[in-house]
């Protein structure tokens, strides 16, 4: 009965041209008039344009006839594109039957494309290997093919090639679709089953779930249920993607479409939960449901603390459309009053971070990151600590441990030394290697999180010139002596500026980042002395002298207005430091932990 | 129209040099003399443009000629303007006008002749007494046609010049500083512009910084330079006034820039000539820059509403707020009298220490300012502050 529909994703590395194919598939299919198309549809946010990367899933219904005449119903479930994501993409995966598997012509296989590769076969899809981009001079359609049938077993006259930019071939990929790519299946007289794949808020319908229906069928006035949080409703409407709400009376088997709950939260409508209805409930929920939770936290402080609740405003708006975001209030000595934030990981602590600043307009601080550490007491207690400076007084300490991540990194061989080299300063433990490719190694390891949180992968990409990849998952909690390094500004501790390190780095890392925070805070009206301490000890002492000069000598001419416009900028970049006690510091100083680097 | 209006002060721009100093950003262009006739032109006509949209001749207290090299001018060119400037303004007998000129441009001819056409003083760019320094600037002339200049200027009948000297250049030492400090003060000059050097990222030096070929400037020695300068030039005799000007005063009379106290006491001035900037009836003006399009402009012979010209490029409104908040910014630099509270509120109708109490309060906690008399009539910079002067002025400035 639902012989007519294709449920499909398209898996890709960054900048892979995933969507870009999104785009020409729209147009080919008439979903998008040529009026209405902008760049790149399904990424809707600024954000995602820019930095290039889906962050959110989508979806999209599009109607095509096919060369035997019969007319196709064709869902695209569009994927987030970064590995903080995992969890979401594994939900979008789950709603299809199978996946165009998009390869760069001259970049060849990543470790992303890997990554999802291996997720897509976990959920059983159909694989349709299709190599983009190869309209460009540095393209090599023939040695990617070669890989992906090495890798995939597809034989070479079986991958498509493309060039989504300039619309080349796009019909053969929908074509592939249509053949290759089994419809949906399931049975129509069954107790629902419908999985939620991703959700956003809207201001006038509630929640509204991104679903792909199992068995069963959902109308207007079904009583559903969510049987992970055990939530019951109404739908405020249900419909499917034209890419914009297209409101029906009936969603059937096979069926990606969405259902407005009218919820006020996302956090009552998890990704990953399963529909159902009160009336005729299914046995069972869909399997693979779990609770995502943050691995990356960090504090967030408004500048200005009259900022405070604009601050707690957005959040909590941000976090409407964004459960995995959480925040609870924390207060700072040094910085006052704010939020203590947790991500899954740093690009989404990035997205945040820059949301706030630009659709908010907030001038906000952000700490340095911190995994969660799991620390025995010598009473017996356990506690999970997330934020250094809440970390208990050593005496009280029998034991820290601190997350450990399993993390692959895919490389051209020619860096294999150099991949070695960086992490084992990083306290990695080697696992194996396997050659998917020629040229190509893929590297295991097991390496502590808050070592991949520093600067892992941008000393990654350097060292191998941009073309490594990186793809991590959570391991298990691994004690090890690690200490607690902090920092004292004019003898002030200044707890936004403490960080937890391995004892055996506690010394260097304590000297640089004494000699950063030195070159970072401004000089002041006075002399100030910047300490680094561990365990009691002072390991590194600097002192930023006292500002004796800052003025406009002369006037140009009677040149006022630039002398006026000067002080202007001047004031506003005052501002947008932090005072903390007298002293004056500026955002950058509570990310230097951060940019230690090999100078 | 009023028939009454304040007295104002005038700027001509002449933006020509020989050749452009190492150091220098200001609006000036090399290798253009070829339209100095016609720029001389056009700068009479921008003056009656401007002058005639009144229907009475303005009162004028000022004139500054000012560059670029004024003294590239012939005292012809020279006549030719100061005539037209008498003819379309009514000048105050005791009008002040000064030409900036360099050493090793001027010859005792050419300073008689401006001496015989009214000029009555002079500001001589020295910039330094060691020759290594001259050369390191870029300068065109030698100490020694510096210190030719200076008493070919006395000869000439010049009893009101100025001396300018450039401080906290790349590797300069306390004994170099030393030597300019000693130069200036043999040389009794009237009145003495010392500046801190301070290099835009485009100029040839603040590239030979950036590439290791110059040694980045100290700010600390640049502060030990003027303290140094701070303390000999009050032994020598020599009043500060203003952060970066120090004039004599014998009795009545006092040497200091009556043209730079226009600015600094924000009250109006024409701009003339192409670049400049005018302040008046309430608008800044800045004038177009390139030479050509200058002339062209000028030439357009269109009349506008006083106090603008064909020749404006830029035309701001100041509003209440800001003229109050640039009254501050630019009184708080004389250093001597600071600003009074009683002329600031005849003037703008609001006490500053009522609209700024947050600030000055703050302010005067730091050290940074102080009340000149315990009557709180007058603040001012302390003398810590004169080299923090941005530290406290930005308090003054944009949103409070």
């Amino acid at each position: 009965m639902n012989d007519h529909i294709r449920n499909f994703c398209i898996i890709a590395h960054i900048d892979h041209g995933k969507s870009t194919l999104a785009d020409r598939m729209l147009q080919m299919t008439g979903t998008i008039s040529e009026r209405e198309m902008t760049d790149q549809v399904l990424d809707s946010m600024d954000l995602e344009r820019e930095k290039g990367v889906t962050i959110k899933a989508s979806a999209v219904r599009m109607n095509y006839i096919a060369k035997d005449g019969k007319q196709y119903e064709l869902n695209l479930i569009d994927t987030p594109g970064h590995v903080d994501f995992n969890y979401e993409v594994s939900r979008a995966l789950e709603a299809c039957e199978g996946a165009l598997l998009v390869v760069d012509a001259t970049q060849g296989i990543e470790a992303q494309t890997l990554a999802n590769l291996y997720l897509a076969l976990e959920s059983n899809l159909v694989i349709i290997p299709v190599i983009n981009k190869i309209d460009l001079n540095s393209a090599r359609p023939d040695e990617v093919s070669d890989d992906l049938t090495n890798l995939l077993g597809t034989p070479g006259d079986q991958i498509v090639r493309i060039s989504a930019k300039e619309g080349l071939n796009i019909d053969q990929v929908l074509d592939a679709i249509i053949n290759r790519i089994p419809p949906p299946g399931g049975q129509g007289d069954e107790a629902l089953k419908a999985l939620i794949f991703d959700s956003h808020y809207d201001s006038y319908k509630g929640v509204i779930a991104y679903i792909r229906v199992f068995d069963g069928s959902i109308k207007t006035n079904s009583m559903l249920r969510l049987m992970a949080t055990h939530t019951e409703l109404k739908p405020v409407e249900i419909g499917f993607f034209g890419p914009d709400l297209r409101p029906v009376s009936e969603l059937f088997p096979g069926d990606v479409g969405y259902v407005a709950t009218g919820l006020k939260t996302v956090s009552e409508c998890r990704v990953g939960d399963t529909i159902t209805l009160v009336s005729n409930p299914a046995n069972r929920p869909m399997p693979g449901y779990r609770k995502v939770k943050p691995m990356v936290f960090a504090g967030i402080y408004p500048v200005d603390g009259d900022d405070y609740s604009d601050l707690k405003d957005a959040l909590e708006k941000l976090q409407l459309n964004d459960a995995s975001l959480i925040y609870d209030p924390e207060t700072s000595q040094a910085l006052n009053f704010g939020f203590r934030c947790g991500f899954l990981g740093l690009f989404h602590m990035e997205i945040i971070q820059e949301r706030l600043e630009r659709e908010y307009d907030l001038n906000i601080i952000v700490t340095a990151p911190s995994v969660e550490y799991e620390i025995v007491l010598v009473s017996g207690e356990t506690v999970h600590i997330d934020s250094p400076a809440r970390f208990p007084g050593e005496e009280q300490i029998a034991e820290i441990r601190e997350p450990w991540m399993k993390v692959q990194i895919f490389t051209p061989t020619e860096f294999y030394g150099t991949v070695m080299e960086l992490a084992t300063k990083r306290r990695g433990i080697f696992l194996s290697q396997e050659y998917p490719a020629p040229n190509r190694v893929q590297l295991s390891y097991d390496i502590p999180l808050s070592e991949i949180i520093i600067d892992f992968f941008d000393d990654l990409k350097s060292r191998t010139k941009g073309y490594a990849s990186l793809d991590y998952q959570f391991a298990d909690y691994r004690p090890d002596e690690l200490v607690k390094l902090e920092v004292l500004v004019n003898d002030d501790p200044v707890d936004a500026l403490a960080a937890i390190v391995h004892k055996k780095d506690a010394y260097h890392k304590g000297q640089r980042l004494v000699t950063k925070l030195k070159a970072i805070i401004p000089r002041q009206l006075f002399e100030v002395a910047v300490q680094a301490s561990a365990s009691g000890r002072v390991i590194s002492r600097a002192t930023v002298k006292a500002l004796r000069k800052d003025v406009l000598a002369k006037c140009y001419g009677g040149d006022i207005t630039r002398k006026r416009k000067l002080l202007e900028k001047q004031k506003k970049g005052k501002r947008r430091m932090k005072m903390v006690g007298s002293v004056e510091i500026p955002q950058d100083a509570f990310m230097a932990i951060l940019r230690l680097g090999e100078e | 129209m009023l028939g009454w209006m304040e007295v104002h002060g005038v700027y001509l721009h002449f933006p020509f040099c020989v050749k452009r100093c190492l150091y220098c950003d200001f609006n000036t262009t090399t290798g253009t003399l070829e339209y100095l006739p016609e720029y001389v032109n056009a700068i009479c006509q921008e003056i009656d443009l401007v002058a005639s949209s009144l229907s009475f001749p303005l009162k004028i207290h000022t004139i500054y000629l000012g560059g670029g090299t004024p003294s590239l001018l012939s005292v012809y060119q020279i006549d030719q303007v100061l005539t037209r400037m008498r003819l379309s303004f009514d000048l105050a007998r005791e009008t002040e006008i000064t030409l900036e000129a360099n050493p090793g441009t001027v010859s005792f001819n050419y300073l008689f002749g401006l001496h015989q056409l009214g000029v009555n003083r002079l500001s001589l760019g020295i910039q330094s007494a060691v020759p290594a320094e001259l050369t390191l600037m870029g300068r065109i002339h030698t100490v020694e046609e510096a210190r030719q200049s200076i008493q070919d200027a006395r000869m000439a009948g010049f009893d009101n010049f100025n001396l300018d000297f450039i401080y906290g250049l790349p590797g300069q030492t306390k004994a170099n500083w030393q030597q300019s400090l000693d130069f200036a003060i043999e040389n009794a000059p009237e009145h003495l512009s010392l500046y801190a050097l301070t290099l835009d990222d485009h100029t040839p030096m603040a590239r030979q910084i950036a590439d290791g070929i110059l040694k980045t400037p100290d700010d600390d020695m640049a502060a030990d330079f003027y303290e140094m300068a701070m303390d000999q030039l009050a032994k020598a005799g020599y009043q500060q006034y203003e952060i970066s000007n120090w004039a004599t005063i014998c009795g009545d009379t006092s040497r200091v820039c009556m043209h730079n106290m226009q600015y600094w006491h924000n009250q109006p001035y024409l701009g003339f000539g192409s670049g400049s900037h005018g302040y008046s009836q309430g608008v800044r003006t800045v004038n177009v820059v390139p030479l050509e399009e200058y002339i062209k402009r000028v030439r357009s012979d269109q009349k506008q509403v006083f106090p603008l010209s064909p020749a404006n490029e830029i035309r701001n409104e100041i509003g209440e707020t800001t003229r109050m908040q640039e009254a501050m910014m630019l009184g708080l630099r004389l250093t001597d009298e600071g600003i009074a509270r009683s002329h600031y509120i005849l003037l703008y109708q609001q006490d500053y220490y009522e609209i700024f109490h947050k600030e000055i309060d703050r302010l005067l906690g730091l050290g940074l300012l102080e009340w000149v008399e315990d009557n709180q009539e007058r603040i001012r910079l302390t003398r810590k502050a004169r080299l923090l002067g941005n530290q406290v002025f930005m308090n003054f400035v944009g949103d409070a």
